[in-house]
């Protein structure tokens, strides 16, 4: 289904790095390389997911695709609603804005993403007064039906979000981003600031809303198995790089990188009679200012040989719709869990 | 599925109470807990009256000299009458400049056989109410050709309660001129320095240093010095603010880049870059309105710093000048401590100076407390 769909997005060798400066003249002395060649494709209605540990550039990849930050190097190519592909790595602010109409994020955390001095009001029909889209009576009878499409009552539209819980204030921002009828959503770990009851509400109305407005979307988070029922494919990332890239069950059942196998077994089963050997990962994520080299993950595998710790591996496609990034991964042969069909 | 989006979610808000407040209302609410919050409050608000009412306050012109009442001792009210009998309409009694024997120093002695009766809401001079409503009618008063000088007199016999009403208006009134000078280019300075960063940052930060470096009195006196007597009244009162703004809003803009710069990491302001609102959008409509608080908090802690450095000027004789009134000019009679010691009541400006400068501290006290009920930075 999601192989026939025209591409969206097309990421190529991302790159973002910030300098670090230091000393009294404020010299660069250094990069952290947040994001480190990050390529993919997204098609149309596809969901990817993308996971990793806290502080492998997962959001500011996100973030540089939307120009929240200006990209080092590398391309990103958007096809907009009347076909036409534009790159937007590169382009200037006022270029970028008519594409943010297309594009849009969902934050992570629904208590500062809200400006505390604006009314549910405002902040839903916020992105409708800059786009020059509705005004005036129209705009309050468009905030509420997206007010009542994310499961909020349009009675409070005049309050302010301290009013509201985590999860009604995720509903706001949820309502803020759809205001514009975006086709790519970048949704930003839209549920790890939340309870885990309350979670599975805001996924579950993810899910419809993605079905019925037929959104293509990057979902970001740190946790496999909050992707593993949303995401049609999942990418891995480790110290700013995709280190997996597979449809969600493939990957799932047969990983094929170890750092994929270690974040596989720490997925909780829902049967509690299953016993699962869990991959401890040892040693701390190494600093994107000063990674290894060689594979960047090699200081924590388990399997690293000595070519590991001299030469990075590449991204290669080892099986159809199937990249890794490790030079043992079709002689591997690593353990996965049984997923629903 | 397209009909379960379509309803509202059931019971997500039944069991919320409804607790629609506005911004106003807990500001509201905080504030009044904080008693000496209220009594500052109260202060400001009978010294603006004073200022506003000056005439309406005032029984006899505070501006016309009268020679005849000069340095009059303040009368005393009486609700007593002398054969013990208690009277609800209080009085005074006449007063009449009498040599000491023995020193020949002037004194003033009650005449107690002559009681004059206090009118209320009496016909004097005329006068106009807000600047634009012709009147005549005072609070208080009495019959023609008696006095009531309840504070005293100056060397030119008029009466020291009236002249401290008018007062009142150029000191409050140049205070909050200058305040709104300070608040303006201190907070457009702020935000700017703190939203862009880079150079214009360090521009704006160097000259705030440059400005800070001055000595701020010795330069408020040059430049009050400068200003030539002969201008009109207007124009003195505006360059006078305009000397109190020059320097004092370097603090309010540092303050407020330090607000910017903490705001400027938050979500909601990547949130604004994220939907493609331009920077004058982000700046007045998610920047602003967060620092506003603290705003108003300093504007009421800058008002009485103003008007000390008002007095004090005046009291040098540089700056506001005859015949406008306020009260740094009035002290300035109580300059000589010989004038001073014979005629003890020319220090009650200072009184209402010290008034002024503690309800306005008390005031931004409590709203320092109060303004932010709910902020995230």
């Amino acid at each position: 289904m999601i192989t026939n769909q025209q591409p969206i997005l097309e990421v190529k060798n991302l790159k973002q790095y910030f300098p670090i400066r230091q000393g009294v003249f404020q010299r660069v002395v250094g990069h952290v390389k947040a994001v480190d060649g990050v390529s993919f494709t997204l098609r149309e209605q596809e969901v990817l997911g993308l996971v990793g540990e806290s502080g492998c550039g997962k959001t500011t990849t996100g973030r540089s695709i939307l120009r929240l930050y200006d990209p080092t190097d590398g391309e990103v190519w958007f096809h907009k609603e009347n076909g036409e592909r534009v790159e937007i790595a590169n382009i200037n602010k006022k270029e970028m804005k008519p594409i943010r109409r297309e594009m849009r994020m969902i934050f992570q955390d629904p208590f500062s993403s809200l400006n505390p001095r604006m009314t549910v009001r405002d902040l839903i029909s916020e992105p409708l007064v800059i786009h020059n889209i509705a005004s005036g009576r129209e705009l309050d009878d468009v905030v509420a039906q997206l007010m009542r499409n994310v499961g909020l009552d349009p009675n409070y539209m005049q309050r302010y979000p301290h009013q509201f819980s985590g999860g009604q204030r995720q509903r706001i921002g949820l309502a803020r981003t759809l205001a514009l009828n975006p086709r790519l959503v970048i949704a930003d770990e839209p549920v790890s600031a939340l309870d885990v009851s309350v979670q599975a509400q805001v996924l579950n109305l993810l899910q419809e809303l993605k079905e019925r407005l037929g959104l293509t979307m990057i979902f970001i988070a740190h946790d496999l198995s909050v992707v593993e029922h949303m995401c049609d494919r999942i990418a891995v990332m480790y110290v700013g790089k995709i280190v997996e890239l597979a449809e969600s069950e493939t990957l799932l059942r047969h990983p094929l990188h170890p750092y994929t196998e270690a974040l596989i077994s720490a997925i909780p089963p829902a049967d509690p009679d299953i016993r699962q050997r869990r991959i401890m990962l040892s040693g701390e994520i190494p600093s994107p200012a000063n990674p290894p080299e060689g594979c960047v993950f090699h200081t924590r595998c388990r399997y690293a040989k000595d070519i590991c710790r001299t030469t990075p591996p590449q991204l290669v496609e080892v099986e159809p719709d199937h990249q890794v990034s490790c030079h043992f991964a079709r002689e591997l042969h690593l353990q996965g869990i049984e997923v629903a069909p | 599925m397209e009909q379960s989006i379509e309803r509202p979610a059931p019971n997500i808000f039944a069991q919320q109470e409804e607790q629609r407040e506005s911004y106003t209302a807990l500001v509201w609410r905080k504030f009044r807990k904080s008693k000496i919050a209220i009594v500052g409050g109260m202060l400001t608000i009978m010294l603006t009256m004073m200022a506003i009412f000056a005439d309406f306050l005032s029984p006899t012109d505070p501006v016309t000299p009268n020679m005849q009442y000069a340095y009059s001792r303040p009368q005393q009210l009486y609700f007593i009458s002398s054969d013990g009998q208690l009277h609800l309409r209080p009085f005074v009694f006449p007063q009449q400049q009498v040599l000491d024997p023995a020193t020949f120093l002037p004194s003033w002695q009650p005449d107690f056989s002559r009681p004059t009766p206090v009118k209320f809401f009496v016909q004097g001079y005329e006068y106009k109410l807000l600047g634009i409503f012709p009147s005549r009618l005072h609070l208080y008063g009495v019959e023609d050709g008696q006095t009531i000088f309840l504070l005293g007199t100056d060397k030119f016999g008029r009466d020291l309660w009236g002249r401290i009403c008018l007062g009142a208006r150029i000191s409050l009134a140049l205070s909050l001129v200058a305040t709104l000078i300070i608040v303006t280019i201190g907070s457009t300075l702020g935000i700017i320095s703190g939203y862009y960063g880079g150079w214009i940052d360090n521009l704006i930060q160097r000259v705030i240093e440059f400005l800070q470096s001055f000595p701020s009195l010795a330069l408020w006196l040059a430049l009050a010095a400068v200003i030539p007597i002969t201008w009109d009244q207007t124009l003195i009162f505006i360059s006078m603010s305009a000397i109190f703004a020059l320097l004092g809003w370097t603090g309010l803009a540092r303050e407020i880049r330090g607000k910017t710069l903490a705001l400027r990491e938050t979500d909601f302001i990547l949130a604004a870059k994220e939907m493609g609102a331009s920077d004058r959008r982000i700046i007045f409509r998610h920047l602003l309105p967060n620092c506003l608080s603290h705003i108003i908090v300093v504007m009421t802690l800058t008002v009485p710093s103003i008007i000390l450095a008002e007095s004090f000027l005046s009291f040098l004789g540089i700056g506001i000048q005859e015949p406008l009134v306020s009260w740094g000019t009035m002290m300035r009679e109580a300059q000589s401590i010989q004038t001073l010691g014979s005629n003890l009541w020319l220090i009650w400006p200072a009184f209402f100076i010290l008034l002024a400068v503690l309800g306005f501290n008390f005031l931004g006290d409590g709203l320092r407390d109060a303004a932010d009920p709910y902020s995230i930075v």
